[in-house]
This record gives structure tokens, sequence and C-alpha cells, in this order.
């Protein structure tokens, strides 16, 4: 009984609290900018108008372009339920290891594209090349990560990485741990279209990514996308900072302990939350042909983040 | 503070060492360039310093003063005015394009922890986590030199250099004499106002501080 | 009735099956019928196969003969089983494609020549992986070759098919000779040159020979694989044949050189220093990641397909170099862990590549063209071709719960393995060769969103691809069979487990050694090591599927839908002039990567007459240099040329010049045997 309440509360966390992370880097933004911006929970209230619209569905769009939010919001929810959120290891913990999550973010990512190229829009078929580019540039960073990850773990287990990290707590001070987190911190900017790599917030067609491949998409499918972009900018938070700094996750699994997980959870989020916010207003958006040349930093920080772990014993 | 540690915090300033050097493969811009250098040699004297609260040499604490001053604000207010003067802000296109050149980092800090494996191994040394790195940094100062063509740049790349070697003195051997620092930071100051003077002869004869243009020299 | 014996039965039904086959095409007697006689042989072929691997079956058959080096001996051990299955896996379908596949107004299955081929190629691969002596294996291989060149041929007409048929007859011949070479050093002091005699030989050979010999095999066997450099007839021949015979080959006929790999290193030579399987690995990672910028750039469909095997074969070599840097170490469990791995993606690849190629072919006769860029919009003119196309296109690209993703992923936990081996160097290249599998696997999911993308999806872009049909009910059905292989292959792995267990207990020093891996519900890697289930995952992603829908429901969300014309920013019109090309799809990554393609541009820009200011056209062309060729290939055939002019002196053409040559060299040889 124990384990599908657990998993329950990792799905719910999942689909409750990503539109409130979004609205607070959201806020935070805007105050920074000096306006009062939107309420936390704007985007709450953004999905809800958004499942109560019709949808428009253009005359080119086959049967992919229907099926694809729901195959993206399933994939997403269901690597939703693999990420050590508030404890591990996770019931489902033998079923998914890092690699699935990667690759489960992956499959959502490959319908959407495929939907950005059905409605016969330029616009779809810009914002698909360009997203699978980048898609395709990030992945040698994450491997590098997750190798570097496991081979301190023994496995790509995510249960098995938090015990390992919580454990050898004087690991986090090394150089290989902060670099690798770096690393993935920028993976995360790109996976997720945040700046300097993809302005959430454009309406210029020409300078988007994201939006792009999404342009079509009107009322549930677009509530039930921008949901799913929500939710996986949720679940790379969550990964970085429960992998990498793995305190407040609860090991045994008393309710007394997950609630203490919860805590730190929302914790750690706003804190990288907060920190994503600074860097998004000091920041502005690359050239496109300017972001391979950060993932191929980023590519750089996780080689040197294994080197450093694998050369020097 | 533990021996497990302070390895682990001089690794660590290494690796910022080298970041710091690679970082300015990434840029693009003179000024930012000597910035990046700026913020390199701080580092650095927050290496040496480090290495010195562990050792308790105050020698040592007076090499990082020396390195502070000459190298974090000295020699980068005098490229500052060189570069001000001579005009030049962005680097014109180098050999080796940016993604190239960070991949080659990543190559040579490959072969500079092949190269540093046996000293490694030898195990006494509790710094002995940051020497592949600053040896990997000399080769990034090396790249910088070899792959970028304004005269500018070249020097800060000879500068990265000389940080790196420094780097690698003082955790090899934990602290040269400081004789022995003083020299070498004689040297690096001279050879900096040298550079700079030719910075300016080669501005006045060619109308740009593009060193490939040198070859016109030949005949 | 014994297991040896049922094995030997089913082997004799699908060599007969394959025989009568040919016969009754050359008889030209129906071809319903051959078609039926193929499957049922490649069906036995499997079967034979499968008894094989579950049991200690050892089934043997010799033709003995005056020479003992002449001698045909056949024998299936548990490596020859795992490929023999392949063979049927994708035989079968292949054969019914055949029956109704008529592209461009050609007869259907090619005619006479490729009916009597295609059961003969099929019969000389199953004899490859059978054979158990020198002189049966290059017989069977040269069988092989010959077989798949007359199909590649056939009916060919044009000036591009000529020039792919002489590319492949060149490249299979060098790899013959060096193979044959190979195996003749290796055979050299051994009576009969069989396998069995040659192992035992082996272990006295001295170690220059044995390095020798492994060069030479990975050169020629590594030609047929597609390993660069090597590859370069496989972009050429790949286009050109039928597109159930490019299945074969893609699908079948580059595994046998991955199989020659395994056969001769690991098996004959019983595995060897570290640096075989390092430099496999750096030959894999340069292939996979070769192959799919080339298959990136491609428009032509069939060429893209083709640069991708080249990808493929690339990761299953990675993980075959792992499993000889783990044998070369004494590390057995992982050995076979990596070696289970490579198997296992060799039989995805034949499945998914092959439905790949059946679904080109598909395309190619609705729409007479294979260029991307005059198709589109055949998703609602060919809707089973086009979700079974997809279903390949998913697997390819390695999303979870497809088999691609189940295959992939162990080869990620051998590599992750591979950082415990003892040289810490050798482990950070491991890590290395982590990421660039990882840049392949995501350069690979670009490609196929293209290259599923552009044909199927959006308005058609040539009026041909505008009046499609959809393909006949026996090449939907070829195609089903690899769709439903490639699903079943995913999402129940543990049909798999026995075969990846059992097919390397042949080989020296590997028998007996219990696997690292487990194959259940769960795959695990090895004790402690990470898990996955693709079956409960795919289980998971289906009820959130279906519940979705439910739960949209329940909350009330809105149902109705309207249809409007895609945003244009307000134009009038949305034509297929407006939607997103296949070169255009392409081109960030072109950009990325520019050093690798350096690709040519040719801007010519025609002004009016009166005025600079008005244009009246601008014709763009670019293309991608193959320097690779450029380099390698083009001094070797301007070295060749002056040669082989030379050598044509002795063409007089004269017909008592050449009865001359035939007395002199009898005297010649006579007298050499009179005095040696």
């Amino acid at each position: 009984m124990v384990p599908y309440l657990l998993e329950g509360l990792q799905g719910f966390l999942t689909l409750a609290l990503s539109p409130g992370l979004i609205g607070f880097v959201r806020l935070l933004k805007a105050r920074m900018q000096g306006r009062r911006g939107p309420g936390i929970l704007q985007p709450y209230r953004d999905l809800a108008k958004l499942l109560n619209k019709e949808r428009v569905v253009s005359t080119q769009a086959s049967w992919i372009f229907h099926a694809a939010p729901g195959i993206l919001f399933a994939s997403t929810l269901v690597a939703g339920l693999l990420v050590p959120l508030v404890a591990a290891p996770l019931p489902l913990d033998r079923v998914g290891d890092l690699v699935v999550v990667v690759y489960l973010l992956l499959l959502g990512t490959f319908f959407l594209a495929l939907a950005g190229l059905d409605t016969a829009s330029a616009f779809g078929g810009m914002g698909s090349s360009r997203a699978m580019t980048i898609a395709a540039l990030a992945e040698p960073t994450i491997a590098l990560a997750i190798f570097g990850m496991a081979v301190a773990a023994g496995s790509t287990n995510l249960g098995e990485i938090v015990a390992r990290t919580l454990s050898h707590p004087e690991a986090t001070l090394s150089a290989g741990h902060l670099m690798a987190f770096a690393a993935l911190f920028i993976v995360m900017l790109a996976e997720t279209g945040r700046l300097p790599v993809d302005n959430p917030a454009t309406h210029l067609e020409l300078t988007m990514i994201h939006e792009a491949m999404t342009l079509e998409y009107s009322g549930p499918y677009l509530a039930l996308v921008e949901w799913s972009g929500q939710m996986k900018f949720f679940l790379f938070l969550a990964l970085l900072s429960n992998l990498v700094f793995p305190w407040g996750v609860s090991v045994e699994m008393t309710p007394g302990a997950i609630l203490v997980g919860v805590g730190a959870l929302v914790l750690k989020l706003v804190v990288l939350a907060t920190g994503l916010a600074i860097l998004e207003t000091r920041l502005s958006k690359l050239r496109l042909f300017r972001v391979p040349e950060l993932l191929g930093v980023s590519f750089l920080l996780a080689l040197l983040a294994i080197t450093s772990s694998f050369l020097v014993r | 503070m533990s021996a497990e540690i302070f390895a682990r915090l001089v690794t660590l300033a290494s690796s910022l060492v080298l970041l710091s050097g690679i970082s300015v493969l990434w840029r693009h811009s003179l000024p930012a360039y000597i910035r990046t250098f700026a913020r390199q040699s701080f580092l650095f004297v927050l290496a040496i310093l480090l290495v010195a609260v562990q050792v308790s040499d105050v020698q040592l604490y007076v090499v990082a003063a020396l390195v502070f001053v000459i190298k974090a604000v000295f020699i980068p207010r005098v490229l500052r005015r060189v570069q001000r003067h001579v005009g030049a802000d962005i680097e014109v296109r180098p050999y080796v394009n940016t993604p190239v050149s960070l991949l080659l980092a990543g190559v040579l800090t490959l072969l500079s922890y092949a190269v540093a494996s046996p000293v490694v191994n030898l195990g006494a040394l509790p710094t002995r986590g940051g020497i592949p790195l600053a040896l990997a940094t000399v080769f990034v100062g090396l790249l910088i030199i070899v792959s970028r063509k304004s005269a500018l740049t070249q020097i800060i790349g000879f500068l990265v250099m000389e940080n790196g070697i420094a780097l690698l003195a003082i955790l090899a051997t934990f602290g040269v004499p400081l004789i022995v620092e003083l020299g070498v930071f004689l040297d690096v100051l001279l050879g900096v106002l040298v550079m700079q003077v030719f910075v300016y002869r080669i501005r006045e004869t060619f109308d740009t501080i593009d060193v490939d243009r040198l070859k016109h020299l030949r005949h | 009735m014994t297991s040896t014996d049922a094995v030997i039965g089913c082997l004799v039904v699908m060599g007969a099956g394959y025989l009568g086959a040919a016969l009754l095409a050359v008889l030209r007697a129906g071809r319903r019928s051959g078609v039926a006689l193929v499957t049922c042989g490649s069906v036995a072929g499997s079967a034979a196969a499968i008894l094989a691997l579950l049991s200690d079956a050892q089934a043997g058959l010799g033709f003995p003969s005056p020479l003992p080096d002449l001698a045909l001996v056949f024998h299936l051990d548990a490596l020859g089983a795992a490929f023999l299955l392949l063979i049927g896996l994708v035989g079968a379908p292949a054969a019914i494609y055949s029956l109704e596949y008529a592209p461009g107004g050609h007869s259907a299955g090619g005619g006479r020549l490729a009916g009597t081929m295609l059961p003969l190629f099929l019969l000389s691969m199953s004899l490859v992986v059978l054979a158990a002596n020198v002189f049966t294996f290059l017989l069977s291989w040269e069988g092989m070759s010959l077989a798949s060149y007359l199909l590649v041929i056939d009916e060919g007409d044009s000036r591009e098919r000529r020039s792919a048929g002489r590319w492949y007859a060149g490249m299979a011949h060098a790899g013959f000779a060096l193979i044959a070479a190979a195996l003749w050093l290796l055979g050299a002091k051994t009576t009969g040159a069989t396998f069995v005699e040659i192992r035992e030989a082996a272990a006295t050979l001295p170690s220059v020979v044995r390095d020798v010999v492994f060069l030479l095999a990975l050169s020629g066997f590594g030609s047929k694989a597609g390993l660069v450099p090597l590859h370069v007839w496989l972009p050429r021949v790949h286009p050109e044949a039928p597109s159930h015979v490019s299945a074969l080959m893609s699908g079948v006929m580059l595994k046998l050189g991955i199989y020659g790999l395994l056969r001769v290193g690991l098996d004959l030579l019983g595995g060897g220093p570290a640096w075989w399987g390092g430099l496999l690995l750096a030959l894999g990672v340069m292939s996979a990641l070769g192959g799919i910028l080339s298959a990136l750039v491609e428009n032509d469909l069939k060429r893209l397909l083709a640069h991708s095997s080249v990808e493929n074969i690339g990761i299953i070599c990675i993980a075959l170099g792992i499993g000889f840097v783990f044998r070369a170490c004494g590390m057995t469990g992982l050995a076979i862990l990596a070696l289970a791995a490579a198997l296992y993606h060799a039989i995805n690849h034949a499945a998914f590549k092959g439905l790949l190629f059946l679904g080109s072919g598909a395309i190619l006769q609705a729409t007479g063209t294979r260029n991307m860029e005059e198709m589109g919009g055949l998703i609602k003119r060919m809707p089973r071709t086009a979700a079974l196309f997809l279903i390949g296109a998913a697997a390819i690209a390695a999303l979870p719960p497809l088999n691609g993703f189940a295959s992939e992923w162990m080869i990620f936990q051998s590599l992750l393995a591979g950082a415990t081996l003892p040289y810490p160097f050798m482990a950070a290249m491991m890590a290395v060769a982590a990421g660039i599998l990882a840049l392949t696997g995501g350069l690979a999911a670009a490609c196929f969103v293209k290259a599923f993308g552009i044909p199927f999806l959006a308005m058609p872009r040539s009026l041909r691809s505008a009046e499609a049909r959809e393909a006949p009910s026996s090449m939907q059905l070829a195609m089903g069979v690899l769709a439903t292989a490639c699903v079943l292959l995913g999402v129940l792995p543990f049909l798999m487990a026995p075969l990846l267990s059992n097919a390397f207990r042949d080989l020296p020093g590997l028998s007996g050694v219990q696997a690292a891996f487990r194959i259940g519900v769960v795959m695990e890697a090895g004790p402690g090591a990470a898990g996955v289930s693709p079956t409960i995952l795919a289980l998971c992603l289906l009820v959130a599927g279906a519940l979705l829908p439910c739960a949209l429901l329940a909350i009330g969300a809105a149902r109705t839908a309207r249809r409007a014309e895609t945003w244009g920013c307000g134009r009038a019109t949305q034509t297929a002039r407006m939607e997103y090309t296949s070169t255009a799809f392409a081109e960030p990554l072109r950009r990325v990567f520019t050093d690798l393609y350096r690709p040519t541009k040719d801007i010519a820009i025609d002004f009016h007459p009166e005025s600079k200011y008005f244009v009246r056209s601008i014709q763009y062309k670019s293309s991608i240099r193959t320097w690779l060729e450029n380099t390698f290939y083009r001094p070797l055939f301007d070295l060749a040329r002056p040669l082989a002019g030379t050598g044509r002196l002795i063409q007089s053409g004269s017909l008592h010049v050449y009865v001359a040559y035939i007395v002199a060299a009898l005297l010649l040889l006579l007298l050499l045997a009179r005095w040696l």
C-alpha cells in the first residue's frame, strides 16, 4: 500500500507543483525588472482557462497532431514517477534509471517535433529543426554527467546515486561534483528552453525555438503541452538538486521523513529558481549559432568533471 | 584543516584557474580577455592563500600579496590602457573556431593528465590533484597564443601560461623561495612593458594589431 | 528424436525450401509458391537456430572429398545459430514483400533472375554461418556476394545502377581477398583447415601472425560490415537495389561481417590483446559519428537509411570492442554483457532497418521518387505504411519502450562497466565513448524526425505524392511482421534472454561463464547494478495515455474542435512551397558541423537588364563534398589506373596468343614440378 501511496505522491507533486514553480520564476523576474508581475498562481489560472477553450486544428493536421500532446504529457509524467523527489529509493526504482528518465523526455520532444512539422507551417518546421538540434547537442553532456555520477555510485540507479552522495557528504566539495552540476545546469537551460538559449516569453516567431513548435496548439492541447513543459522544468530542477545536493531526501518511508523531504524539495527548488531568475534577468538570448558553443562549454565541464574524478583517485 | 578537505579545495581552486583560462577561448572581445585574466590571477591568489594557510609560511602570504598587486591589478590596468589606445575591440576571426578550440582544450587536459600521471601517482603530495590541472593551464595558454591573431590576445595567452607555471610550482613544491618569486615577477613585469611597446609599434606600422600581417615583413 | 536430429531436420527443410524456390523461379512456375517455399525455408532456419540455442545440440554435416582442404563441412554452433535466427527474421518478410513490389513499372519481384537469386542469396548467407572449414566459408561468402550483386544490378538500365554494381563488385572482392588471406594464414599449418583444427593450432601461432590475421580479418569483414573508411560502397549500393534486397543487405548481410569478426577474433584466435578491442572501439566510434552525420544531410531516403546502417554498425562495433577488451582482461562475465549487447543491437537493427527499407520501397512505388523533397502528406494517403514506418523511426531513435532503447541501454551499461577496467586511461576513454554514443543517439533522433516528418507529414510537395496510393497488402503484411518484432523485442526483452545468454557459450574462454546480466521482466546489467523494465514502462505509458482523455473529460475540458488554416502571419493561402524542406531541417546541424562537412556553396544571381536592384532569379547550389573519399580513394584510383593500363597489354585480343599463354603456363608448371 505504502509504495502506491508514495508513487501517487510523486505524481501529485509533479503535477501540482510545476506550474507554481514557473509562476515563482516569472514573479521574481518581474520584480527584478521593476514590474509587479503576475501572482504565483497565474499559471494555474492559465491552464484552467486553456482547458475550457475550444480547440482550433489546422486543416493539414493528421493524427500525430492530436496524439502528440498526450504522448508528451504521459512520458513526462512517467519520468516524474521515476525521479526521486522526496524519498529514495522509490518503488519504481528498478523500472527506470537515470538513462530512462532522459530518454523518456526525448520521447516527448520527438513527438512534439513531429507535430511541429505536421501542420505544414514554416514556423513549426523551424522550431522542430532547432529544438532537435539543441536536444541532440545536449545529449553528450548528459551522458558524461550520468557516467560521472554513475561511476561514483556504482550504477545508474537513481536511488543508489542519492544514497551514495548522502553517505559521502565531503564528495560534494570535490571539483568533479561541482563541475558536473555546472554542466547539468547549462543543459537544463538548453533542454527546458530558458534564457540564454531560448526566450520563453518571446512573441517574435523567428526568435522562437520551443514556442515555434507549439504555435498551432490551442485549448486543452495547449494546456497539456504547457503543463508538460512546466513538468519537464520541475523535473530537471529536482534532478539537479536531489542528485547533487540530496540532503532532505528521506531514506526511511515514515510520514515524518517524507514531510521533511517535501519541505527540503521546496526549499531547494526555491533556491535554484531564484538563481535562475537572477541569471535570466542578467543575460540576453544568445544567437542561435552560439548555442552550440555554450553546449560545447558544458561538454568540456562534464569532461573535466569525469577526468578529475577518474584520473586522480 | 584536514588533509582530505585541503586536497579537495586545492583541486577545486586549480580547476577554477583552468576554467578561467579556458573561458578566454570562449569570449570574443579584448576587454573581456583582460577581465578574464584578472579574474584568473585573483583565483590564483586564492589558491596561494589556501596553500599558505595549510603550510603556515609567511613567505607565501607575501607572494600572494605580490601576485595580487602585480597580476590582478597592475598588469590588467596596463593592458587596458594599451587596448584603449590601440582601439582594438573585437578579436578578428581566429585560426581555430570556438567549438574546435574548446575540444582541443579538452584533449589537452586529457593529455596533461596522461603526462602528469607518474608524478601524481608518487602519491606523497596532498596537492597532487591540482598538478595536472596546472599543467593543462600551461597548455591552454599556449593554445591561445597559437590560435589567436591579435597581439594583445597573444600577450594574454602568455600571461595565462605564466599563471599556470607559477601554480604548478606552488603545488609541486609547496611554494618557491621568495627570491625566486621576486625574480619571476620582475621578468613578467618587464616582459609585459616591453610587449606593450611592441604593440604600439605594430599598430603604427600596420594600422592593425593583427599579428598575421607580420608575414609581410618577409620581403 | 533427439534435439540434434530435430535441428538437422529443420536445416534440411530450410535448404530444400530455398533450393526449391530457386528451381521454381528458373522454371518460371508460380511466384506465390516460390515465395511460400522461401518463407518456409526462413521459418525452418529460425526454428533450427532456436532449437540449437535452447538445447545443447551440436548438429554437423560433412561431405568429404579426396582433397582434404576442399571438403564441405557444416556445423551449427551457438554463435552461428544466433545469426541464423537473424537471417530468418528478415528473410521471410523480404520474400513476402517481393510478391507485389513493382516500382516504376518493373515486374513485381524483379523477374526471373531476381526470383532465382533471392532464395540463393538467403541460402548462401545461411551456409556462411553454418560453415565449419575455410573452403566452405569462402565458397559460401563468394556465393553470397555474387547472389547479392546479381540482385542489385538486375533490371539495371540506369547509369547509377551499373556504377553501384561496379563499386559493389570491386569492394566485395577486395574484402574477399583480405578474408581469404586471413583464413589461409590461419589454416596454413593444419591439414583440413577445419575450424576445430584451426582453433587448436591458433594457440601456437606467434603473436605477430595473430595480429596480422586479426588486421586482415578486420579489414575484410569490416568492409563487408560497413566500417569507416571501408564503407563507401554502402551508400552507393543500397539506394539502387530493390527495397527488399536493401533490407536484406542492410539487415542481414552487414551483420555477417560482424559474425566474421566474432568468429575469427574470439573463436578461432581465441581472443587477443586489449588493443584489438581498442581499435574496434575507435573504428566503431568513427563509423557511428560519420554515418549519422552523413545521414543527416541526405535528401535521398534510401541513401539516408544506408548511412544510418553505417552508424548502427558503428554502435555494434563499440559494444564488440568493449567485449574484446573485457575478454583480454579476463573479465569474462562483463565480456558476455558487452557481446550480448552487440548481438541484441544487431538483431534489433535487422528488425527496424528492414522495416524502414521496406517502407521506403512502398513510398518509392507509390510516388516514384526517393527524393524526400518531392514527398509529403503521405500519412493521409498511406496511413498504414505511415504508422509502420513511424514504429521503425521511433525504434531507431532509441525511444523507450521499443527495441532500439533496450539494446542502447545495454551498450551504455557495458561502457559503464568499462569504468572498472584496471587501466584508468581506458576508463576515461569509455566515458568519452559514452558521450559520443549519446551524441549519435541524439543526432539519430533528429535525423529520423526528418525522415518520417518530411515524407509523411504536412502537404504533398509534388503531384505524384498527392496521388499516392496505399501499398499492396502483401507489402503491408511484411512490414507488419517486422514492426511487431520491433515492439515485441523492445517490450518483452525476456524473449531474447535465452538467445543472448547462450549465444557465446561455445567460444573458447567464455564457455560455462555466468553472464553478468539478467533479463527477466526487469533487465539488470549485473548484481547491484541498475535495472530497467521496458515491460512495466510500456504499461505505465499505456495507462497514463489511456487515463488522460478520461481525466480531461472528468474535469470538463472543452471537447469541440474547429478546423482552420495553419497560421501564416496573416497571408491568404497555404501552399506546399511554404512548408519546411528536408534541406532546411538539417541546416542548423549542418552549420554546427560545418568543419566536418565542408559544404560548397554556389550562388548565381540573375539581375534584370535594366537595373541591378531588380533580381529576376537566384540559384543556390550547395553540396557536401565527400572529402573522406577524396583523401583516401582518389589517390588509390589514380595509382591503380596506370597499373591497370599496363596490365591490359596482356590482352592482345588474338586467339593464338591466348592459346600460347595456356601452353606456356602448362610448360612452366611441369618444369617447376620436376625441379622443385
